[in-house]
C-alpha cells in the first residue's frame, strides 16, 4: 500500500550541491514531518545533516520527542542533528553584548539610563524576534559544519516576510552606508586641510558592511538556484491548491527557485477495494479530482504523493517509516 | 661664518609661517564649513539609525542596537539639536 515514489529522491540525489533543503507551505500540512523524514534519510545515507527550525513555535522537539529548544544543535541519531532557535534567548544575549561593548568602549560603570531605556524599548519591537532569528540562522549556516541543512520553515507568509525584509534592510543599509562614506570624505577633507593625520577607520562603516553581508547571506541562500532546493508541500484540497499557486507566484517574484511539489495526506486508493463508508469514498473521489488538477497544473514538478498514515508522525520509528515511504524502504 | 645659518633658518621659519597664514586664510573657512556639514550628517545618521528613540522607526531595531555603542556620546547633543526650534549656529554664522 505504501508506494515508493522516487522522483523526490532522484531530484535530491541528482543535485548533491543543493545543500540547503527547505519545505515550505501553509501551516499544518507536514513541513516539519517532511523535514524530519528527509533529514533522517540523508543521515542514513551517511551525510551529516542539521535540521533546524526558525519558527518561534517550532515543533522539532515534538517530532523527535526530545526537548531541544534553545539548546543549540542536539544530536538525535548518528549523523543527524536538530536545532530549534530560541529567539528570546538570542535577543537577551545580544543585548548583553551591546551593553558590555558600551561599558568597555567608554569605561562606564553602568549603561546610561537613556541608552538603557532604548535598549529595552528596541527589544520589545515586534520585528526584533524575526530579525534575531534571521541573524541566528546566518551563524548556523555560515559555519558550514554539515553536508546538508534542512530548514523547517515557518509558514509561507513568514518566509515571504523574511525575503522582503532582507530586501528592504539591504536597501536601507546601502543608503546609510553611502551617507557614512560621505561623512568619512568630509572628515578626510578636514583632516587634510588641517594637515592632521588621516583619521582611523570608521568602525560604524565596518559594522554596517558586516550587517549587510549577514542579511545578504541569509537571503542569498533562500534564492540560490545552485545550492538550494525548495519544495512546496500541499494537500489535495481546493483552498490549499489555490494558496500554493498564489504563493508560488510570490516566491517567483523573489527569485526563490522552486524545485518541486510534494503532495501530502493522500488517502490510499487501495481502500476503495474494501468496504468503506461513503464518507471516506467521497473524500477519495474529491482528492482524485484535485490530484488530477495538481498534476495538470504542476506537471512533472510533482515529485511525490505521500499517503495519509493511520497515525501521526512523531518519534524515530514513525520518522523512519515515513522516510521509507518517501525515499525507499531499503534505505538505499 | 657662524652667523650664516641663522638668517637662513629665520627665513625658513618666516616662510613657513607665511605659508601657514595663507593656508589658514584659504582653508579655515572651508574646513569649518566641512566640519559643520559633517556634524549635520552625523545628526542625520543618528536620526536614521536611532530614530526609534524619538519615535521615528527607520532602521530595524535589531541592527540599530549594533550601532548604538558608537553613537552613545552623540546621543544627547543630537536630541538637544532636534529639540531646538532654531539652530543657534544659524544666527552666529
Amino acid at each position: 500500500m505504501e508506494k515508493i515514489d522516487t522522483a523526490l529522491k532522484t531530484t535530491i540525489l541528482q543535485h548533491p550541491e543543493r545543500r540547503y533543503i527547505m519545505f515550505g507551505g501553509k501551516g499544518g500540512l507536514g513541513k516539519t514531518t517532511f523535514s524530519a523524514a528527509t533529514a533522517y534519510w540523508l543521515a542514513s545515507q551517511g551525510k551529516k545533516v542539521l535540521v533546524f527550525s526558525v519558527d518561534p513555535q517550532a515543533s522539532l522537539s515534538d517530532i523527535f520527542q526530545r526537548d531541544i529548544f534553545g539548546k543549540g544543535p542536539v544530536k538525535i541519531l548518528e549523523n543527524l542533528w536538530a536545532q530549534e532557535i530560541d529567539a528570546d534567548q538570542h535577543i537577551k544575549q545580544y543585548q548583553g553584548e551591546i551593553r558590555q561593548k558600551i561599558l568597555d568602549m567608554y569605561g562606564f560603570e553602568s549603561v546610561p539610563e537613556e541608552i538603557e531605556q532604548y535598549i529595552q524599548a528596541a527589544s520589545a519591537e515586534p520585528a526584533m524576534e524575526e530579525s534575531a532569528i534571521f541573524d541566528a540562522v546566518v551563524d548556523v549556516v555560515v559555519r558550514g559544519d554539515y553536508d546538508y541543512y534542512i530548514y523547517d520553515l515557518v509558514p509561507l507568509g513568514h518566509a515571504l516576510y523574511y525575503l522582503s525584509m532582507a530586501k528592504v534592510y539591504d536597501e536601507w543599509i546601502t543608503k546609510i552606508t553611502r551617507l557614512r562614506e560621505e561623512m568619512a570624505e568630509y572628515q578626510g577633507m578636514v583632516s587634510r586641510m588641517k594637515r592632521e593625520k588621516e583619521t582611523e577607520e570608521d568602525q560604524i562603516l565596518t559594522e554596517l558592511q558586516d550587517i549587510r553581508s549577514r542579511i545578504n547571506t541569509s537571503a542569498r541562500i533562500l534564492t540560490d538556484r545552485e545550492k538550494t532546493a525548495f519544495f512546496f508541500v500541499l494537500i489535495p484540497e481546493e483552498m490549499i491548491l489555490l494558496d500554493t499557486l498564489k504563493a508560488a507566484g510570490m516566491f517567483a517574484k523573489f527569485n526563490v527557485p522552486v524545485s518541486g511539489y510534494v503532495v501530502n495526506r493522500v488517502v490510499p486508493h487501495e481502500l476503495l477495494q474494501q468496504d468503506i463508508p461513503a464518507y471516506l469514498r467521497n473524500r477519495i473521489q474529491m482528492q482524485d479530482r484535485y490530484l488530477a488538477q495538481i498534476d495538470r497544473t504542476f506537471g512533472s514538478q510533482v515529485l511525490a504523493r505521500v499517503p495519509e498514515l493511520e497515525r501521526d508522525v512523531s518519534g524515530t520509528e514513525m520518522i523512519e517509516r515515513l522516510a521509507g515511504i518517501m525515499y525507499g524502504q531499503d534505505g538505499s | 661664518m657662524d652667523q650664516k645659518p641663522e638668517p637662513k633658518e629665520e627665513k625658513k621659519g618666516f616662510l613657513r609661517s607665511m605659508q601657514e597664514i595663507i593656508y589658514g586664510m584659504a582653508s579655515h573657512d572651508m574646513s569649518r564649513y566641512a566640519l559643520r556639514t559633517r556634524a549635520s550628517m552625523e545628526h542625520l545618521f543618528i536620526l536614521i539609525t536611532m530614530g526609534d528613540m524619538i519615535g521615528v522607526p527607520i532602521l530595524p531595531p535589531y541592527y540599530s542596537l549594533r550601532l548604538l555603542p558608537y553613537v552613545v556620546p552623540q546621543i544627547s547633543t543630537w536630541k538637544r539639536r532636534l529639540l531646538r526650534e532654531k539652530d543657534v549656529s544659524d544666527a552666529m554664522f
